[in-house]
């Protein structure tokens, strides 16, 4: 297992030397947490008078190298998320995140399969949209239906819908129990097309007349590995975007976070046209060994 | 009523849903990315046996059930049901026949017996996990083969059918298995 490990972070790394890819070593505490209103952050106390932030990512580090002139850089180290604990989920785990200026959105999905054909030889490419996924696995139209029909079908498959949940959880419901489970059978599912408020920081375009972010996941055995975006550049909508999350965590009575001035600031000064990704590399390795869990597959399981 | 948020819910524990007593079977993590947190849980109503998944916000609460263990005494067989006795209280119940149901084989006189009370009623009997009871019923018994491998079918003086291996003789103390109703050995005595 520490050989297997030790191999793939080796060819993880040839992988982005082979194409020009710079490895950059980001902070891992910060003073600004990232915001995201299903992604909490683990607090740390630097010192008597200040809290740092344990990074979820190193999104904001990375487009602030990015905006100062990097060029294509990777990264590949440990990240953290408070409250993650699972048969695929621990609180620390190794990420690789990377970001390309050349590729458009559909080469980097070409690219950030090849990098998974790493861990489990050539596979075949699937690829759906969020609206057709929907339709064929949980036979809703997600735009459309409603409520109350987007809940008889959670419902069919055990949510317990209790009063303080809305659309949105109805559809992370429909997503994790009635979509996931019919990706990546044999083959790398790429799901793209997220609707807009799905979009995190991705730019939304217009395709067949219908809104829709550029982001995509990947999916290999029903497990999602992969998460890309073709980036929003718009230093005004991401300030517009991360207020919002704080508006979604505070109606969940989740703490909120400070905005990320100095990352805003970098991003106002302009930001290379680009495409990036991150992939959770414990849960490739682990499908990759046919396990069960990541504790399966990390030296230093929290469960353990 | 008290109760525990679906990150501390563990297996074994005993839960109310729907105003039913539910024993935790699983409990999967389940988050999307970017998306909200999950918590499947599997569990089985402890009146009825009936598995089932239902899935929780992460963090959402579920109540305890009213859940209460005793050890009583079996004493004497009713018509309708059997009375036990709490050695300490002195205190005697009637537990019905519906809810002795498949335990009604294991019920020997003088016994210690588990018994789960739900809001203060009885839905569960458990026996001892092994019994020592007398064959009152067998075919005779075949020296030679002491293997244990080869089976014949006998009665206990409580009247379970059971399989004993073919040398057990009519009788002979043998030790069972009440989870499962399977012969394990002769008894030492």
């Amino acid at each position: 297992m520490l050989q297997d490990r030790a191999l793939m972070l080796k060819k993880a790394r040839a992988f982005f030397d082979d194409r020009g890819v710079l490895e950059v070593d980001c902070c891992a505490l910060g003073p600004r947490a990232a915001i995201g209103s299903n992604i909490d952050v683990i607090e740390a106390a630097v010192s008597n008078q200040e809290t740092g932030f344990l990074h979820t990512s190193p999104e904001y580090a990375m487009k602030r190298l990015l905006a100062s002139g990097s060029g294509d850089i990777y990264y590949l180290s440990h990240v953290f998320r408070k409250g993650d604990i699972g048969r695929l989920h621990n609180p620390e785990f190794a990420m690789v995140e990377w970001y390309r200026l050349g590729l458009s959105f559909s080469e980097l999905i070409e690219e950030t399969c090849a990098f998974l054909c790493l861990f489990f030889g050539p596979s075949p490419v699937r690829t759906i949209g969020y609206r057709e996924a929907f339709e064929r696995y949980a036979g809703i139209d997600y735009t459309a239906a409603p409520l109350s029909e987007i809940k008889k079908a959670a419902r069919k498959l055990g949510a317990s819908d209790s009063e303080n949940w809305n659309r949105d959880i109805f559809i992370h419901f429909l997503l994790t129990h009635a979509i996931e489970p019919h990706l990546g059978h044999g083959e790398l599912t790429v799901l793209t097309d997220y609707p807009p408020h799905e979009a995190a920081l991705a730019q939304v375009v217009e395709k067949n007349g219908e809104q829709v972010a550029e982001r995509f996941e990947i999916y290999y055995e029903t497990v999602e590995l992969a998460n890309g975006y073709h980036e929003l550049a718009d230093a005004s909508e991401l300030r517009r975007r991360f207020n919002a999350e704080n508006e979604r965590r505070r109606s969940q009575n989740k703490e909120t976070y400070l905005l990320d001035e100095p990352f805003l600031a970098a991003m106002e000064n302009g930001f290379p046209e680009c495409c990036g990704v991150s992939v959770g590399f414990d849960r490739a390795l682990m499908l990759r060994r046919k396990a069960k869990s990541l504790a399966e597959v990390l030296p230093f399981a929290w469960t353990k | 009523m008290s109760s525990l948020s679906t990150n501390e819910i563990r297996v074994g524990m005993k839960v109310e849903v729907d105003k039913e007593p539910w024993l935790i079977i699983s409990n999967e993590f389940v988050k999307p990315g970017k998306g909200n947190a999950f918590n499947r849980i599997k569990m089985k109503n402890m009146v009825t046996g009936r598995v089932v998944e239902r899935t929780y916000k992460s963090g959402d609460k579920l109540d305890v059930a009213d859940i209460e263990e005793a050890q009583m005494r079996f004493l004497y067989k009713e018509a309708d049901g059997a009375i036990f006795m709490d050695d300490k209280t002195f205190d005697q119940i009637t537990i019905s026949n519906e809810i002795i149901g498949n335990n009604q084989p294991w019920l020997m006189e003088e016994l210690i017996y588990q018994v789960v009370f739900y809001k203060g009623a009885v839905i569960e009997l458990i026996p001892p996990t092994f019994m020592e009871m007398k064959i009152v019923e067998t075919s005779p018994g075949v020296r030679g083969d002491t293997s244990g491998r080869v089976l014949k079918p006998a009665t206990t003086e409580t009247g379970a059918k059971i399989q004993v291996p073919i040398f057990v003789e009519e009788g002979e103390k043998v030790k069972v298995d009440t989870r499962t109703g399977e012969y394990v050995s002769r008894a030492n005595n």
